[in-house]
């Protein structure tokens, strides 16, 4: 069927509008959207969306992560082997971390690593036929925000939930961040990691973005004040 | 593709000279491949597999498409280190639009003096005489 932006789009459908703007500019074709020799077709059920002057994609409701390059992800050490540490990313098959891609690590500085940990890492290699690869440090050899994640709570989410609590409008962030206390690290292959300086904030906080996932906007607000309310003690 | 990137090529003038023998061989050579290449597969190649990718380039990730903020965050010093690093970018950012020269004179009060200005302009016959009187005055 013939959609346009904005559009329920389902697998199969085609899009003229993309065609005929690819004419004239370069386009983008982001996720869920193929190109094939007669046109443009929609690989994934979702939303079709535009964003100015030449990206387009699918916003689909998705829970499996698929390795891509250049996203933050949360990983979790699961295996040393060698001279890499194999962390699970949550793709089809663990990514490889290796030792020297902390900063300031040496072959005799090693980073202190330990299975079990939980890594900030941004993805280096991701290819469909290969083991992706993530780093934890920008290509100047610094840290920056990448790194191990010490203490705090992970959970699990929709890809689609860590899209939108990162999105500049949404307002979750902004009416949380004056509240308590607290860091977050949300990982692109839906894990989120936590950490406040109590259980109940930590508990607080995780409920508040878990909660989002179906809110507008103003709802979104309004449960923000509620919890900062309770974990306040105005509210019983 | 190959007629784009065209390559600095020696002037035959050049490549006639002795010592080039074999910068003139090895350039002869390279020109029969070319020749070759293009007449081998020229019947399975269509115009179609050559403007194939076209204009559209294929993306697999949503963070080039959608503006997102960075991942790490922190508030109300739980993680100093990390808290630096986004008023930073957030200065970066601010600093962006506001690249315009600070202003020494408001708007208002350049408004205020040019008016002054202009009146004066206007009827400089006037002006002139209040100087004589004023000059007359002392």
């Amino acid at each position: 069927m013939k959609v346009k932006v904005g559009d329920v789009v389902l697998p199969g459908d085609f899009c003229e509008e993309i065609v005929t703007a690819g004419d004239k500019t370069k386009i983008i074709l982001g996720p869920g959207l193929k190109k094939e020799v007669d046109g443009i077709y929609v690989s994934k059920a979702g939303t079709l969306r535009k964003r100015a002057p030449n990206t387009y994609w699918v916003d689909s409701y998705q829970k499996r992560y698929i390795p891509s390059r250049g996203e933050n992800v949360i990983g979790i050490v699961v295996q040393k082997a060698g001279d890499i540490f194999r962390v699970d990313v949550g793709g089809s098959c663990t990514a490889s971390l290796s030792y020297l891609s902390f900063e300031g690590a040496t072959k005799k500085n090693r980073p202190k690593v330990v299975i079990g940990d939980v890594v900030y890492a941004k993805m280096l290699v991701a290819s469909k036929d290969m083991e992706p690869e993530i780093v934890c440090v920008d290509s100047h050899g610094k840290k920056g925000r990448l790194g191990v994640l010490e203490d705090g709570f992970v959970f699990k989410c929709s890809l689609n939930l860590i899209r939108k609590i990162l999105n500049p409008d949404c307002p979750l962030i902004n009416s949380l961040k004056n509240q308590w206390p607290f860091e977050l690290a949300a990982g692109m292959n839906g894990r989120i990691w936590i950490k406040a300086n109590t259980l109940r904030e930590t508990i607080a906080l995780g409920n508040a973005i878990l909660g989002s996932e179906y809110l507008s906007n103003e709802e979104i607000k309004s449960m923000c004040t509620n919890i900062a309310g309770i974990l306040a003690g105005h509210i019983s | 593709m190959a007629g784009k990137t065209k390559k600095i090529q020696l002037p035959k003038s050049v490549l006639e000279m002795k010592f080039m023998k074999k910068t003139r061989e090895r350039i002869e050579k390279e020109m029969e491949n070319m020749q070759d290449h293009g007449s081998l597969y020229s019947n399975i190649i269509t115009n179609e597999m050559r403007s194939a990718s076209g204009n559209f380039i294929s993306e697999s990730s949503f963070i080039f498409c959608d503006t997102m903020l960075e991942g790490r965050l922190s508030f109300k010093g739980m993680n100093p280190e990390i808290e630096r690093l986004m008023e930073l970018e957030n200065a970066d950012k601010n600093e962006q639009p506001s690249s315009e020269m600070v202003k020494d004179v408001s708007d208002e009060i350049l408004a205020k003096k040019m008016e002054k200005f202009n009146k004066k302009r206007q009827n400089p016959d006037s002006e002139a005489r209040n100087n004589k009187r004023k000059k007359v005055n002392n």
